[in-house]
């Protein structure tokens, strides 16, 4: 009956443990449902709201695009994007207060798991996210200028996008065991990133600094070849230099996320 | 070693904080198989640190642990695999069903697909949860999720189980509920559990074996009865009726099987102190008979486990002191959170 399985953690409970841990994860956003539809409400908002207000911005000359909704939507799924992941790494500090985190440290699964599980609900919620908003972009009248094939593109850099900043949240979520200093630092950081990359503003209208900080800000490097896609189409060498500083830049977040995470357990 | 086979050995264990508190010092004991083993002591003496350890949890600074025949520093997995851990927090995940509580947990033990459904079934029926099985586990009362608890806890049929406070803040209908679930499981299982309590009467209802904590010390170790007469032992107040010959009386029942000790004061009444009072009175009764004294009144004291406490730690163990504050500060957040 019980299984006798010898030596430490294998590959495949690594795998599997990840699902599980995910299935938790996704479960609970499902009963939640009002969480899902706010994420969609907020950036329709965004994008009426923002795309009317800045419509004459459009009309500046060397402005990229034709109108400021086309312009405005890449930084919309870019920001819900930044939210989901960034907020993503809150419940390790819930799991913590109500015990169940100790509960799953009892269990025998990998410890990587709960952190990679938790990442990939992430993953998944981006990816829905992405897509709602760019099927309502699109019926707002937003051109995309890749293509059907361009869609899973667009939603790859989304979903590695958020694996940047769930890292970091869970990084921080390991650090900081109050829900409170969690969510002050996180909220302290969504601003600037989004303010400091060119999800709302083109790089050459920047002042020369603050272009400077948005080349540093892993959001420009998933917002530019977002952008291309949409506005210009297929752009190789911006759209492979994104998937690549993305993806080491998610795989190196996850790795500090869970080695802050076997730390704090230890 | 002891008789029956130890599923918990420490020895030794000792654990002493980043801050340089000395939470559990030195602690060697042992908990043989198949017994309801209770660990009582006042909030931080260090029993929630010392089950931490033996559920690898947190590792021992020093001394070594060995839970179902294996290491706790040298083969965590393993240990994980035949343990069960319930904790102080009611662990359950309210955004989910009940059963999917225990699918999960299922899940995180590896439990092979085709043993998961009957396993779940019937642990919800031991719990008698079966029928709240499909609702969320936010709409449960208090003691509806700590039954969900300890079924999670017995998911993977461990032969050790951990309860850590089980009935804390419970009615006494669902502490009596839980109390009997335990001592089916050990009856019918062959389950060990190792239980902390803050109250004296479920280690006293429930326990093969008591061991009293203090300033991270294990204090004593003995069986509740066995505690209590190491306070010297019961007491029976004797009081009799018409007079009688009464010289010598005392000194005579001296002799009796399991009385210690017999005076008797200027009014005449007899106070003996027995190993085990309510199978020592037939024989004092029989003895006075016997001699044709009449007995008006019996009494019989015996030291409460309380008395033990007090006498080990030299003080009382209060019933509602921290636990039960963290545990409405937790309700509290829990509400925040909805």
């Amino acid at each position: 009956m019980r299984s006798a399985r010898a030596g430490g953690t294998t590959g495949r409970t690594l795998a599997s443990d990840t699902w599980w841990i995910c299935w938790r994860e996704l479960k609970r956003l499902w009963r939640q449902r009002v969480r899902i539809l706010m994420t969609i409400i907020q950036p329709v908002i965004w994008l009426t709201l923002m795309g009317n207000m800045f419509q004459r911005m459009a009309s500046i000359p060397g402005f990229p695009a034709r109108s400021y909704l086309d312009y405005m939507a890449p930084g919309v799924i870019t920001m819900v994007t930044l939210f989901s992941g960034i907020f993503g790494g809150i419940t390790i500090v819930w799991d913590r207060r109500f015990g169940y985190l100790q509960k799953l440290l009892a269990a025998p699964i990998s410890r990587t798991a709960i952190v990679t599980g938790k990442m990939l609900a992430i993953a998944v919620q981006t990816a829905a996210q992405a897509l709602i908003i760019f099927g309502l972009a699109r019926a707002m009248g937003v051109g995309f200028a890749a293509g059907a094939l361009g869609v899973p593109v667009l939603i790859l850099l989304a979903v590695l996008l958020s694996q940047v900043f769930a890292g970091l949240s869970l990084t921080l979520g390991a650090l900081l065991t109050s829900h409170e200093a969690l969510m002050a630092v996180v909220n302290f950081l969504t601003m600037p990133l989004m303010f400091t990359s060119n999800a709302m503003m083109p790089l050459d209208m920047m002042p020369p600094w603050l272009a400077r900080v948005a080349l540093l800000n892993p959001l420009s490097y998933g917002i530019n070849p977002m952008r291309a896609l949409f506005l210009r189409g297929w752009e190789w060498a911006g759209l492979s230099r994104g998937v690549a500083v993305l993806a080491v830049t998610a795989v190196a977040m996850a790795a500090l996320a869970s080695a802050m995470f076997r730390r704090s357990i230890a | 070693m002891s008789v029956a086979e130890a599923i918990v050995q420490t020895d030794k264990l000792t654990k002493r904080y980043a801050g340089g508190i000395l939470a559990v010092d030195q602690v060697s004991f042992e908990v043989p198989a198949g017994t309801i083993f209770g660990f009582l002591g006042p909030n931080g003496a260090g029993k929630t640190t010392t089950i931490m350890m033996l559920t690898t949890l947190i590792k021992p600074t020093s001394g070594r642990a060995v839970v179902c025949g294996r290491d706790v520093v040298a083969s965590p997995d393993l240990v994980r695999l035949d343990l069960g851990y319930v904790s102080q927090d009611v662990a359950v995940d309210e955004n989910l069903t009940g059963w999917e509580n225990l699918y999960l947990q299922a899940r995180l033990y590896h439990l092979p697909a085709e043993t998961l459904r009957p396993r779940i079934e019937e642990l919800l029926k031991t719990v008698e949860l079966d029928e709240h099985a499909r609702r969320l586990v936010s709409t449960y009362s208090g003691g509806m999720r700590k039954r969900l608890d300890i079924a999670a806890g017995l998911i993977h049929r461990p032969r050790l189980l951990f309860l850590d406070e089980p009935t804390l803040g419970l009615d006494i209908q669902t502490r009596t509920r839980i109390w009997e679930y335990i001592r089916r499981l050990r009856d019918e299982h062959g389950l060990t559990v190792f239980l902390t309590t803050h109250y004296m009467e479920e280690a006293d209802n429930l326990c093969d074996l008591v061991a009293i904590m203090d300033h991270g010390r294990i204090v004593a170790l003995d069986s509740p009865a066995g505690l209590k007469a190491r306070l010297g032992g019961d007491v029976i107040t004797l009081e009799m009726g018409a007079p009688g010959p009464r010289d010598g009386l005392a000194e005579s029942m001296r002799s009796l099987p399991m009385v210690k000790s017999a005076e008797q004061g200027s009014n005449g009444i007899v106070r003996l102190v027995t190993h085990d009072g309510d199978r020592a009175i037939p024989s004092v009764l029989e003895f006075l008979g016997s001699k044709g004294i009449r007995v008006s009144s019996v009494t019989l004291k015996r030291p409460s486990l309380d008395d033990v406490f007090l006498h080990f730690t030299g003080r009382q163990l209060r019933e509602n002191d921290g636990g039960a504050d963290y545990r409405r500060m937790a309700m509290a957040v829990r509400r925040a959170r909805r």
